[in-house]
């Protein structure tokens, strides 16, 4: 099987095509490789195959009025007599061609055996004189070139014969493919009844080719669109190979030197000319596009060389290809497939080889192999064989998950989402809280930021309250802000009770009266003690804290603080009295307070506030800040964080960040919290969202759907009567009248009535009251 | 010729610890060309030479096979998923010139919609943002790229870019929904325009940008760095992000980061994220577009990202991790 370097240096060329004058039907080389005959309706001609371009050598269409009998459905050069040709006949006629006969028409024999066209015409490879000959009346003839007639028919007994091919290494045996399926081997000696017969295809099988080297692989290929390689050597014929192609296939030809290697072409649709590599029957080893119709003939130029491929086509155009220049999908295919999912894991796979150790390889199959000949027997072929990697290619799909706690997972992000609190607390509260949850996580900077946010826009206890203190006294705080005081206050001890480390014995002591004070609820008494505790604090730390008690009540106006109050009352973010972070001792309470509690109305104390220092910055100036803030976590692409802050925040920082953007944002995350499926706090966020067209995301999309309570059926239409059973389906089923209002009902049953008619019955009886047996739950 | 998934291998950003948790067998008889997570990250869909499309449960770290869907006739390059809102859809497309859009009803996948508009193989699909509609991109090796848009009514409106890449279209990816520069410092009540837009990469080694102008695709803007056929070509998600950002990768090796300010989308600069030694197949960007993972013919995936002063920093390195196996690369198609 070595044969491979016999034919190196013989043939040389380059892809190169010539016009026909008409479509090609079929070709054929002869044995040295230097001529190509090509036959088809209206022309019949040789070219000679030169270095750079094919020249005409002989037309062998002669005559005024060429004969039906140049129309050729097929031909076939002899492969040991260089001079002799057959040709395949449309009008069912057998001709040979001589062309050493000295005139213009070369013809020299001519049969008109068969009644219809004739397919396939097909020398002996080793018998000079004998011709085979296959058509579409259903017989095969064999021909001894000596007489005038056939020597022997073949009745395939079936459809008609589309291909007859004789067996390179079996001299008696040929093969025989039919219209209808069937592939059938015959002794030529035995024109009786053929040896074997098998259903190779469904639909027609349209080509067969032999192996060159392994006597036992048939190759055929069908309209099923399907090439299969047969094993006939068996007792049983078995099928060893499938490639299943994308169009019907017309012509299959084993390649030389490439034990698994064969072209095929098809009939319809597809143009192209591919090379398959059997073993690896998806993707085509090589592909060959240059034909604008159908390729109709294609033949390897010498019989010993894998790396011409000649073709004629219906697009009448004869091409020799080089398989240098094939074009080679497996290079065009991706080799890697690469995901990044959701939870930060990467999907990744890639081509990866059985082998231990790759090695390169030029030349399919020919090579020593390593550590001695480790070729399995034929039936062992599927198995993977070591030196040729085109054949066997298979991947590995690892998914890497990222570990927890590391910035390419998304763990965090779920648990983020999950423990930050957004509303329903005051909002220091809420900050404390977040920057905890972010702690925890492991993420400090987003810890510190909602520190510096409580620091920032946290209202100081004592301005506010001592406001409030005034305003209690003047007896005019009306009930809802006592609600808020409380909670303020309850806030205010657990966070003392957690980060006050200073220990004053004096604050302990308050603490405890506000303890007693928020049980025995009360404006007064919170006020008392919010007073006392705004009071120590400030004495402790700063000595300006005076300065500001002695402004406030210069520019806090009680008209000013109950809207306000109100508003925070509102929305999430309610103030806090006092916050003391070991870190930040700076900023007191109370100056924090000052500047927040009148956010953008009262310039008067942002004036005051800015004349003191530092810490005493309104609000107002650090809104640029934050907002600079909240753009550089979106563009990190934590949304999440700009869009917590923003709704912790409030309307302390909702005017300053232009609609659109706030409503991006809010689209993001609530995008990427429903992929996470956090579908509470989604909903949670569109909630509390201030974006308009954020929060008509919650008021859309909502379906109720109802049955009839006295039919059962789904209700259609939206009015009262049912459109089925034209009754009326919303009819109490305990009181009997028709329910205006309330109306509850089974989702089993689908009877209900009037809320408080349905909880009395359910007390009494597990069953629907309609008396449908139902036991109906009500929760 | 079994392909395995493993299901392993953990990332420790810190120490690049890597170790191998389960091995499962995708049963795909030749090598994958793409894998896709579906929306919600529970789904994983793999295409294969073998003509087939499996997708796997890959909830709570278990791997069941759950469909293997047949119909291509040639091998499946890529698979997308669909926004979950339209219900469970899937496309793939396939080297025999075929895009099959699938859509599971009632637990079992069917055909939705066969697209053979292509004379060429279709070597990538990717849908759209679903705030516009269900509608995906098609580019193929003969050059054309399609658009495909549901009408709704299991009708399929087809418009189609011939010649886009010369030689052969390999990739695309669509733009997200907002164009992020038209949000952040945007004169206020201007509203953005919202167009569509995609990137696509091709055998002519250009990046190209298409938009839709008056239901007409457009050549938008033409980006050239590459050497050598693109790839892979990735739009960044947008995720509060104020610039629109494109990876591509090519078989040059290198990979760029193109990113654009401008909210016109007019200038785009291109930033060279690493030139690998071997051909670099794929791009993907994390759900936040913040890292990018980047797979080589090495077999080698890296995860990039963003420093603070702009530069890229490969911030892990992951290597298949099966120690037995070793990374084959080119070798074995140069067979003549």
């Amino acid at each position: 099987m070595e044969k491979m370097t016999r034919v190196s240096g013989t043939v040389s060329g380059c892809t190169m095509f010539c016009h026909l004058d008409a479509p090609a039907n079929a070709i054929s080389v002869c044995r040295d490789a230097t001529q190509v005959v090509v036959a088809g309706r209206n022309i019949f001609k040789i070219y000679g195959l030169e270095e750079d371009g094919f020249v005409e050598r002989l037309n062998l269409r002669v005559g005024r009025k060429p004969s039906l009998n140049f129309s050729c459905a097929d031909v076939m050069w002899h492969q040991m007599e260089e001079n002799l040709l057959a040709t395949a006949a449309t009008n069912g006629a057998v001709v040979t061609w001589n062309l050493a006969r000295p005139c213009r028409n070369k013809q020299e024999q001519l049969f008109t055996e068969h009644k219809r066209t004739v397919n396939k015409v097909c020398f002996h490879p080793t018998e000079v004189n004998m011709l085979l000959s296959g058509s579409q009346d259903g017989f095969m003839k064999c021909f001894d070139l000596r007489k005038k007639e056939s020597v022997s028919t073949f009745s395939g007994q079936s459809e008609s014969v589309r291909d007859v091919q004789f067996s390179i290494k079996d001299y008696f045996t040929f093969a025989a493919s039919f219209e209808n399926g069937n592939v059938q081997l015959w002794d030529i000696r035995r024109p009786d009844r053929y040896e074997r017969m098998f259903t190779a295809h469904t639909g027609p099988v349209f080509c067969c080719d032999w192996h060159p080297e392994d006597r036992g692989w048939l190759a055929t290929g069908g309209r099923d669109k399907m090439v299969k390689v047969w094993d006939m050597s068996t007792n049983r014929v078995k099928e060893i190979y499938c490639v299943q192609t994308i169009a019907s296939v017309a012509r299959v030809k084993w390649r030389p030197e490439r034990r698994y290697h064969l072209a095929t072409c098809s009939m319809m649709v597809d143009h192209n000319i591919y090379v398959w590599d059997v073993r690896r029957p998806f993707i085509p080893f090589a592909t060959f596009e240059e034909h604008k119709d159908v390729t109709t003939g294609i033949v390897w130029r010498h019989q010993h060389d894998p790396y011409f491929l000649l073709s004629g086509s219906k697009d009448s155009t004869l091409y020799q290809h080089m398989f240098k220049d094939a074009s080679r999908p497996v290079d065009r295919a991706n080799p890697e497939g690469l995901c990044f999912g959701l939870f930060g894991d990467l999907a990744f796979a890639a081509k990866e080889s059985l082998m231990s150790a790759p090695q390169s390889v030029g030349d399919v199959g020919r090579k020593t192999y390593p550590g001695g000949d480790r070729r399995y027997p034929i039936f062992f072929f599927k198995k993977p064989d070591v030196t040729e990697q085109f054949a066997q290619v298979s991947s590995a799909l690892s998914v890497f998950e990222s570990e927890a706690g590391s910035s390419v997972g998304m763990d965090w992000f779920i648990n983020t989402a999950q423990s930050y609190l957004l509303s329903g607390k005051p909002f220091a509260e809420l900050c404390e809280h977040n920057a905890q949850v972010a702690k925890r996580l492991n993420r400090p900077q987003e810890s510190t930021t909602w520190t510096m946010l409580r620091i920032m826009f946290s209202e100081p206890a004592n301005p506010s309250l001592s406001s409030n203190h005034n305003l209690n006294k003047s007896g005019n705080l009306p009930l809802v802000n006592s609600f808020s005081m409380k909670e303020m206050s309850a806030a205010l001890n657990e966070r003392n009770k957690e980060n006050r480390q200073d220990n004053l014995h004096s604050l302990e002591t308050n603490l405890n009266n506000n303890d007693e004070n928020e049980e025995t609820e009360g404006s007064e008494g919170q006020a008392e003690y919010l007073f006392g505790d705004a009071e120590l604090d400030d004495d402790d730390l700063y000595s300006m804290e005076h300065d500001n008690q002695a402004e406030e009540p210069e520019y806090l106006l009680p008209q000013e603080a109950f809207p306000l109050r109100h508003e925070i009352m509102d929305h999430p973010s309610a103030p806090e009295p006092v916050q003391e972070k070991p870190e930040s001792p700076h900023v007191s309470g109370s100056e924090a307070e000052s500047t927040c509690l009148t956010p953008m109305e009262s310039f008067s104390l942002i004036s005051v506030s800015q004349l003191l220092f530092s810490p005493h910055l309104p609000p107002k100036f650090f809104c640029p800040i934050v907002k600079e803030m909240l753009c550089y976590y979106a563009e990190q692409g934590d949304v999440q964080m700009a869009v917590s802050v923003l709704i912790v925040l409030g309307d302390r920082i909702r005017k300053e960040i232009d609609e659109l953007t706030q409503e991006h944002w809010y689209m993001s995350y609530i995008d990427l919290l429903q992929r996470f499926e956090l579908w509470n706090v989604s909903n949670e966020v569109i909630k509390l969202s201030t974006c308009g067209a954020i929060m008509c995301l919650n008021q859309t999309s909502t379906t109720l759907h109802i049955n009839c309570s006295n039919c059962k059926r789904p209700m259609s239409n939206k009015g009262w009567i049912c459109d089925r059973c034209h009754h009326c389906a919303s009819v109490c089923a305990v009181c009997h009248h028709v329910v205006k209002g309330l109306f509850v009902w089974c989702q089993g049953c689908s009877h209900g009535g009037h809320l408080e008619h349905v909880m009395e019955w359910l007390k009494q009886s597990k069953h629907c009251p309609a008396g449908c047996g139902h036991l109906c739950e009500y929760t | 010729m079994i392909s395995y998934i493993s299901i392993c291998i953990k990332i420790n950003e810190m120490t690049y610890f890597v170790s191998v948790i389960n091995t499962v067998d995708t049963s795909h008889e030749d090598m994958i060309h793409d894998a896709q997570m579906d929306y919600y990250g529970t789904r994983l869909a793999t295409c294969s030479s073998d003509r087939s499309v499996k997708i796997f449960d890959v909830k709570n770290g278990g791997q069941i096979l759950v469909a293997d869907l047949r119909g291509h006739e040639g091998p499946v390059w890529q698979v997308a998923w669909a926004h979950p809102m339209y219900g469970n859809i899937l496309a793939s497309c396939s080297y025999d010139r075929k895009v099959i859009i699938w859509k599971e009803e009632n637990g079992t996948w069917d055909k939705m919609y066969e697209y053979t508009g292509h004379d060429s193989s279709v070597n990538s699909v990717c849908w759209g943002p679903y705030d516009f509609g269900l509608f995906l991109a098609c580019g193929s090796s003969d050059g054309a790229i399609s658009v495909l848009t549901c009408s709704g009514d299991g009708h399929w409106d087809i418009k189609k870019i011939n010649n886009a890449h010369t030689i052969g279209c390999n990739a695309v990816s669509w733009a997200p929904a907002v164009v992020p520069g038209s949000l952040i410092e945007q004169p206020t009540g201007q509203k953005p325009n919202y167009i569509k837009r995609f990137v696509s990469g091709g055998c002519d080694n250009l990046v190209k940008l298409w938009k839709e102008e008056d239901g007409q695709w457009k050549e938008d803007q033409k980006l050239e760095a590459h050497s050598d056929w693109v790839r892979d070509v990735g739009w960044a998600p947008s995720i509060g992000l104020p610039t629109s950002t494109i990876a591509s990768c090519s078989r040059d090796g290198r990979v760029f980061i193109w990113t654009c300010d401008d909210p016109a989308g007019n200038t785009w600069t291109a930033k060279l994220l690493h030139k690998f030694n071997d051909a670099v197949w794929h791009v993907s960007w994390s759900i936040t577009g913040k890292i990018l993972a980047v797979s080589g013919g090495d077999n080698k995936v890296t995860l990039w990202k963003e420093s603070v002063d702009g530069q890229w920093a490969c911030i892990s390195d992951v290597n298949k991790g099966q120690g037995a196996v070793t990374s084959i690369t080119d070798s074995q198609q140069n067979e003549q």
